[in-house]
């Protein structure tokens, strides 16, 4: 333990501890479905006022995702212990990282829109954190800063549109809201909440036109990117949308938007993926394009395309995570990710070899691998849907450059290959680098092999998409049809992407080099740049740095509010009557406000003007004291007494530094003359018209009625301060506390200054 | 702190303690007649800033309770936040105040968590307010004595 103590890595025993927590969550997952208990349901009563329970249910697509959050999670863990070995930030990963399943289980279990989101934006923030898990470097906290700003923004959409969409359906349950949804009217509210959604869905889900920031969150450590950005977190998106498919899935706008963007994302990220030599960015970009697909998959009808969801979720888990394993492994082996200057590696790295050529099989769909039977499905479910003709070639495109991509990272860096080929130092990991990839790629095989074992499973999921009436069955169809042509052909494009893979790289880097401009990451770039720009040239304008010129802008803006606001409400108001000659005490307090008043028009020195402007506040206090205000009146006093010295000690400062006599005054100013008299006139109709209503004497009478009896206190403002209004005032103090934690910088700054000038003499 | 004022000072100790005890007694007779915690710390403010004007702002801080100003107003907010709890434990809404009567012999003197709470905003008051105003006040000042020697 004294070795966790300087921060250099933990221990083993604290890295099993953090290890059991998703080992557990993964025990208990498949415990839960080995007996069938699903669905389970849970409440908590949390903010009972707004309706809002902390309510959960898990059917079988949260079984799903749990399946997958703690699998993987389990793989991660003990992968990141043999890949971080030794790093200072390993417990700030693990606890991240736990943290961030946690969120991720929260998420996908929730069954109140708002506990949902909740956890929705824990996530982005987490992932915030990790991808800028290397902080010290200006690209991770630069990807960082942009997963957070895009998948904030979208979690702002989400916000609205959950709001919209709960106030629509009358509840915020999700259970609830499906079966709600689909009776209600296609409205704009709806609509409106709808594209909402769909924002926050498509951001998280790294969707086209958001989908620039994934590849860029690969500045994370590998096994964040393998957890976060393949697995679990970027599959959100893919979840909220079939969550809620059955509320809207009749919808023309929703099928239209979700086939469009999906098929666009799969056809266009794989392209991108071309144009990489990174091997995580290439990985990055083939998640972009399954994720892609999976969308589009959502979009359409039937109860293949649920099926296929369910299977390709589970798929890519399996085969996506243990190939940035791979990624991780070279990258720790040899130093490098980039693929041109890998090759060879199967001899220094025999087993991550043997896990990439299992992941990559089923990466590629190859027969006897899981990916096999999700690419039968898929194509079933576009052959059995009407689709248009631009989501089959973007699935086409999409299969073939996934065989390429497979090739790429399980073949090519293994093996010869015909570019550069140095033999370059290499290394395997230790066991726990190699064990949790192998064990994920091998269940992604075993299912190929043994189908049924993930039937009740997927079944389970594609049941909360569509009412699945009959057994589906996953098998391996070895029929000749549309189904293996289909697969033929993207294996024969596919090998030819392979073998072409830098040509091809070439002419796409070249072609898309000349769009880059206009992409969706350059207006993003602008925009950051923009903000600030925008920011300081406002602030140059409003702040003109002239006291006289802000007291006129803030006095000036609020007669005219007051006045609009008046000429507006337009109501009755009377001058009132004076009742009769007010006693000597009010008359003298008058008196003494209106001596300081004139005597501050006349004065010339500052210290002067301060001290009958003071004059005019203990005017003030006197006409408070007897007009049965008397703790008005104190602190009228006290307020006046102290500012008065503060202000003076400030002057002398400034009279001392010889700043005061740089401004110069002019004796005659016609414009305040004419700013002061309006705010007056506007003030005093305001007095009018507020002494002209009839007075609603419900408040006070209550609290001077209750004050004794109730709170045993005579002095009523007292007694409404401390106890009737007690968490008002609590709130009070602790306003009047941070501001004075915000000031005491800027007044030691401006000490320190002091000191500096003073040494300088 | 250029010139001793001696008048000044002389005055000041007695002074202090005279304001300092006016200050409490507003606060301790505030829910019943007028005065009360916000008014109670605005009077021993004053009392820190006369020592600020007549020793310097470094000797006025040092006689704050907890030493400075900071501490003493989130001991305050701490206080103020505190005082609800019991109740609350006790299963009544929070800051639902208690009271109890502690026999003095002579008199009863009623005690409450409404004092507790009272307190918290007079000490709140009293360090953050001192707090800009010997900060402010500093800015007169020459560097700090240990700076000076």
């Amino acid at each position: 333990m004294a070795q966790a103590n300087t921060g250099q890595g933990i221990g083993r025993v604290e890295r099993l501890l953090f290890t059991a927590l998703p080992l557990s969550a993964l025990c208990l997952v498949l415990w839960k479905l080995a007996r069938l208990e699903l669905p389970l349901s849970a409440s908590l009563s949390w903010v009972p006022a707004l309706g809002i329970d902390l309510a959960f249910h898990i059917d079988g697509l949260s079984a799903l995702m749990l399946l997958m959050i703690s699998a993987v999670g389990t793989a991660v863990f003990l992968y990141a212990g043999g890949y971080m070995a030794g790093h200072s930030g390993q417990r700030r990963l693990f606890v991240l990282l736990s943290l961030f399943m946690l969120a991720m289980i929260g998420t996908v279990t929730a069954d109140h829109l708002l506990v949902l989101f909740l956890f929705w934006e824990a996530t982005s923030v987490l992932s915030f954190l990790l991808v800028g898990f290397d902080y010290h470097k200006s690209g991770s906290r630069r990807s960082a800063q942009q997963a957070l700003l895009i998948t904030g923004a979208g979690g702002l959409a989400l916000l609205a549109g959950f709001l919209l969409l709960g106030q629509a359906a009358g509840t915020y349950r999700i259970r609830e809201i499906i079966e709600v949804v689909p009776q209600l009217e296609q409205g704009g509210r709806l609509t409106a909440a709808l594209l909402l959604i769909l924002v926050g869905a498509f951001t998280k889900s790294a969707q086209f036109p958001f989908h620039f920031w994934l590849p860029n969150a690969m500045a994370a450590p590998t096994p964040v990117s393998a957890y976060l950005h393949s697995a679990t977190m970027v599959k959100l998106g893919v979840y909220l949308l079939a969550r809620l498919d059955p509320a809207f899935g009749e919808w023309p706008l929703w099928e239209l938007l979700l086939k469009g963007a999906g098929s666009i994302t799969a056809a266009w990220g794989m392209i991108l993926a071309l144009r990489e030599r990174d091997l995580k960015r290439i990985l990055a970009w083939s998640t972009v394009a399954t994720l892609g697909t999976l969308v589009t998959l959502v979009g359409m009808r039937g109860e293949g395309a649920s099926v296929a969801v369910g299977s390709l979720l589970l798929a890519h888990a399996l085969y996506k995570a243990p190939l940035f394993f791979v990624a991780g492994n070279i990258d720790h082996g040899t130093g490098t990710r980039v693929i041109d200057r890998l090759g060879n590696l199967r001899h220094s790295m025999p087993w991550t070899a043997a896990v990439a050529l299992l992941a990559g099989a089923s990466m590629a769909g190859m027969p006897l691998s899981f990916g096999y039977i999700v690419k039968d499905v898929i194509v079933e479910a576009k052959s059995a849907g009407e689709v248009f003709a631009f989501a089959k070639a973007a699935n086409t495109i999409f299969g073939a450059v996934a065989v390429a991509v497979a090739g790429v990272a399980a073949v090519r860096v293994f093996w010869r290959h015909p570019g550069v080929n140095e033999s370059c130092e290499a290394r395997e990991g230790s066991l726990s680098m190699i064990l949790p990839p192998l064990a994920l790629a091998l269940s992604g095989i075993t299912l190929g092999v043994f189908p049924f074992f993930a039937q009740g499973l997927i079944a389970g999921a594609a049941g909360a998409m569509v009412p699945v009436p009959r057994e589906i069955l996953l098998g391996i169809t070895l029929e000749f049809g549309p189904t293996l042509a289909s697969l033929a052909l993207s294996y024969a494009i596919g090998l030819g992407v392979y073998i072409s893979w830098d040509w091809l790289h070439e002419r796409f880097d070249a072609a898309v080099q000349r769009i880059d401009r206009l992409g969706m990451a350059a207006h993003f770039e602008r925009l950051l740049r923009g903000i600030p720009r925008a920011a300081a040239a406002s602030t140059r304008f409003v702040q003109s740095g002239s006291l006289p010129a802000y007291v006129a802008l803030a006095i000036g803006t609020l007669s005219l509010l007051l006045a609009l606001v008046m000429a507006l409400g337009w109501s009755s108001f009377a001058v009132p009557a004076l009742g009769g000659i007010p006693g000597p005490a009010v008359l003298g307090a008058c008196a003494l406000i209106a001596a300081g008043a004139l005597a501050s028009l006349f004065q010339k020195d500052r210290l002067a003007l301060l001290l009958s402007a003071g004059l005019v506040g203990y005017g003030s206090g006197v006409l408070f004291l007897f007009s049965g205000a008397p703790d008005v009146a104190y602190t009228q006093f006290t307020v006046e007494t102290v500012f008065v010295i503060v202000a003076a000690s400030i002057l002398l400062v400034l009279r001392r530094s010889g700043r005061l006599s740089s401004l110069p005054e002019a004796r005659w100013r016609p414009a305040a003359l004419a700013l002061a008299a309006a705010f007056g006139a506007v003030i005093m109709l305001l007095l009018f018209v507020a002494s002209t209503g009839p007075f609603d004497p419900a408040l006070s009478d209550y609290f001077s009625e209750t004050s004794l009896p109730q709170a045993f206190g005579r002095n009523v403002v007292n007694v409404i301060l401390v106890d009737f209004r007690a968490l008002d005032t609590l709130g009070e103090i602790t306003v009047v506390l941070l501001s004075f934690l915000a000031a005491l910088p800027l007044l030691a700054l401006r000490r320190a200054g002091r000191e500096r000038k003073a040494e300088a003499e | 702190m250029k010139r001793r004022v001696v008048m000044l000072e002389a005055a000041a100790g007695p002074l202090y303690w005279v304001i300092l005890g006016s200050s409490l007694w507003v606060l301790l007779r505030g829910h019943n007649e007028p005065g009360g915690g916000f008014i109670g710390g605005l009077l021993a403010v004053s009392a820190s800033i006369l020592w600020a004007v007549s020793h310097g702002s470094g000797a006025a801080r040092r006689r704050l309770p907890l030493k400075d100003p900071l501490r003493l107003a989130a001991a305050g907010v701490l206080l103020a936040g505190f005082s609800g709890l019991p109740a609350w434990l006790g299963g009544q809404p929070y800051l639902t105040h208690l009271w109890g009567k502690l026999p003095l012999g002579f008199m009863e003197y009623k005690v409450s968590t409404v004092l507790l709470f009272d307190l918290g905003v007079y000490a709140c008051v009293w360090g953050a307010l001192a707090g800009y105003a010997l900060a402010l006040l500093e800015l007169d000042e020459g560097p700090p004595e240990e700076e000076r020697r």
